[in-house]
């Protein structure tokens, strides 16, 4: 673990700017998108927004920078019904969206034909926690780019053409993490979790932010049989948490939206990492660019272990 | 048989989920064969252990259960070809979760039980029985849905810092 904070090299943010710009006025003028999703700056000075921008002079908004920290991919998924009808929809994406995008695909929730897909070679994002303008070190970097290895996405129809510096040497925060709760006793782990838990006021921030969380009537939302309790008590609390990671299980793209959208601080992305540990440990799954329309836990093969059955 | 019905001061509540075409059938064996097995387990029937969902099994521990059974067809047995096959994975996964939140797993079994096993029934209900009674009730799950209120605790600097400057 690095002592101190050490600088990460963003200046090739710029160019990757000065690129999609032209990129999307290009698309904009040979007609090839009605649309394009991406980020704009915010009213608070070094903040980002998302954006969907649908002509050429609007081209010159778009911006990349360490506050670009939203995953795009859910717009998509909310859209998706809108997408076939309009035309091609451009999107930038980092490489973790684009995991997520490709999980989409997999489900059968979205078309690549229907994507135009700008992909940033992503030296890390600011965590949720830091303000905007803050420069990007190994400190205020999101925790999630710590683990990353998907700096540079790959199956985009545009990528700009910069190279990334190499990083500084980061702490591995989830995995240190998981490994530490890993460590103590049930019962210790139980207070922890009853702890984390308990704060949640069931704002279903995490649900609505998530690409993955597409169905029409989530589970926990229905009353007849009430499954989860859906008041921010204690139980319907813990049993929405646990029945959100295991719907992700075996699904979830590690863009950890959840974590940062969360305003009680849940360390949601932590279940989530906890079980890609797992499904990559049984059956050697992990996300990945690869379109694959069965995810571990929707296929099976007949030596699956068993030792936990008798 | 009577010699053996001796008291115990706690009495597990043992809640099975279990498939209609083999474990239910192999149960049923157990009880047209005059076996005797603990009446702690209360027997829930399912079309197939692929339908067992895992919050099931959240809501039988917040409903006062102190230990669960899983158990359907033996692989390659399923009456609908592949769903025991899914349910394993699923279990699987959902086990590693529950030890991860602070669950003992030794609260939650699993078995393949075909409809010709109605001693092996006996078996894996009177074991996890006398596992959970002696682990003593479950009282995690059946705690949280005690607590009336939300009951989160609100210590962050930041807050703090809010809190003094009003």
């Amino acid at each position: 673990m690095p002592l101190t904070s050490q600088p990460i090299d963003t200046s090739i943010y710029a160019t990757i700017t000065a690129a999609i710009r032209s990129e999307a006025s290009r698309l904009f003028t040979a007609a090839e998108v009605v649309a394009i999703i991406g980020y704009a700056a915010a009213r608070r000075v070094g903040s980002a927004q998302p954006v969907i921008i649908t002509d050429a002079a609007a081209a010159e908004t778009l911006i990349f920078t360490e506050a670009c920290v939203n995953n795009l991919a859910v717009y998509l998924t909310k859209a998706k019904k809108e997408i076939p009808k309009k035309g091609k929809i451009g999107i930038i994406v980092k490489g973790c969206d684009l995991k997520a995008l490709v999980g989409l695909m997999g489900e059968s929730q979205l078309k690549r034909e229907d994507l135009y897909l700008i992909g940033i070679p992503c030296a890390g994002v600011l965590a949720s926690a830091v303000q905007p303008a803050t420069t990007l070190t190994t400190e205020t970097i999101a925790s999630k780019c710590c683990e990353c290895d998907v700096h540079l996405p790959l199956g985009c129809d545009f990528v700009p053409s910069v190279t990334l510096p190499p990083g500084p040497q980061m702490e591995s925060r989830y995995s240190e993490e998981i490994a530490r709760l890993e460590a103590l006793t049930p019962a210790e782990r139980w207070a922890y979790w009853k702890e984390q838990f308990a704060k949640c006021i069931k704002c279903y921030a995490c649900r609505q932010i998530c690409p993955f969380c597409f169905c029409e009537q989530c589970l926990c939302d229905r009353n007849k049989p009430q499954m989860v309790e859906t008041t921010p008590r204690p139980a319907g609390n813990t049993a929405w948490h646990i029945v959100r990671a295991m719907h992700l299980a075996g699904r979830c793209a590690g863009c950890a939206e959840c974590e940062r959208v969360c305003p009680m601080d849940i360390p949601l992305n932590l279940l989530n990492r906890k079980m890609a540990k797992e499904l990559k440990e049984l059956y050697d799954y992990e996300a990945g660019f690869e379109i694959n329309d069965k995810g571990p836990l929707t296929m099976f093969t007949e030596k699956d272990d068993q030792s936990f059955i008798k | 048989m009577h010699s053996e019905n001796q008291k115990h001061d706690f009495e597990p509540k043992i809640i099975a989920f279990v498939c209609t075409w083999c474990t239910y059938a192999g149960a049923d064996l157990a009880g047209t064969s005059r076996m005797q097995y603990p009446s702690n387990v209360r027997v829930l029937k399912f079309p197939c252990t692929g339908r067992i969902d895992p919050v099931f099994i959240l809501k039988a521990f917040q409903q006062g259960a102190d230990g669960v059974l899983v158990s359907g067809c033996h692989p390659g047995d399923c009456h609908y070809i592949a769903g025991n096959f899914h349910a394993r994975r699923r279990f699987a996964a959902f086990r590693k979760l529950l030890e991860f939140i602070g669950v003992d797993l030794g609260r939650l079994a699993f078995s393949w039980v075909s409809a010709a096993e109605g001693g092996k029934w006996v078996e894996v209900v009177t074991d996890l029985t006398e596992k959970v009674r002696a682990m003593g009730p479950m009282v995690e799950f059946k705690d949280l849905a005690l607590e009336e209120q939300w009951s989160g605790v609100i210590n962050t600097p930041e807050l703090q810092e809010a809190y003094d400057a009003i």
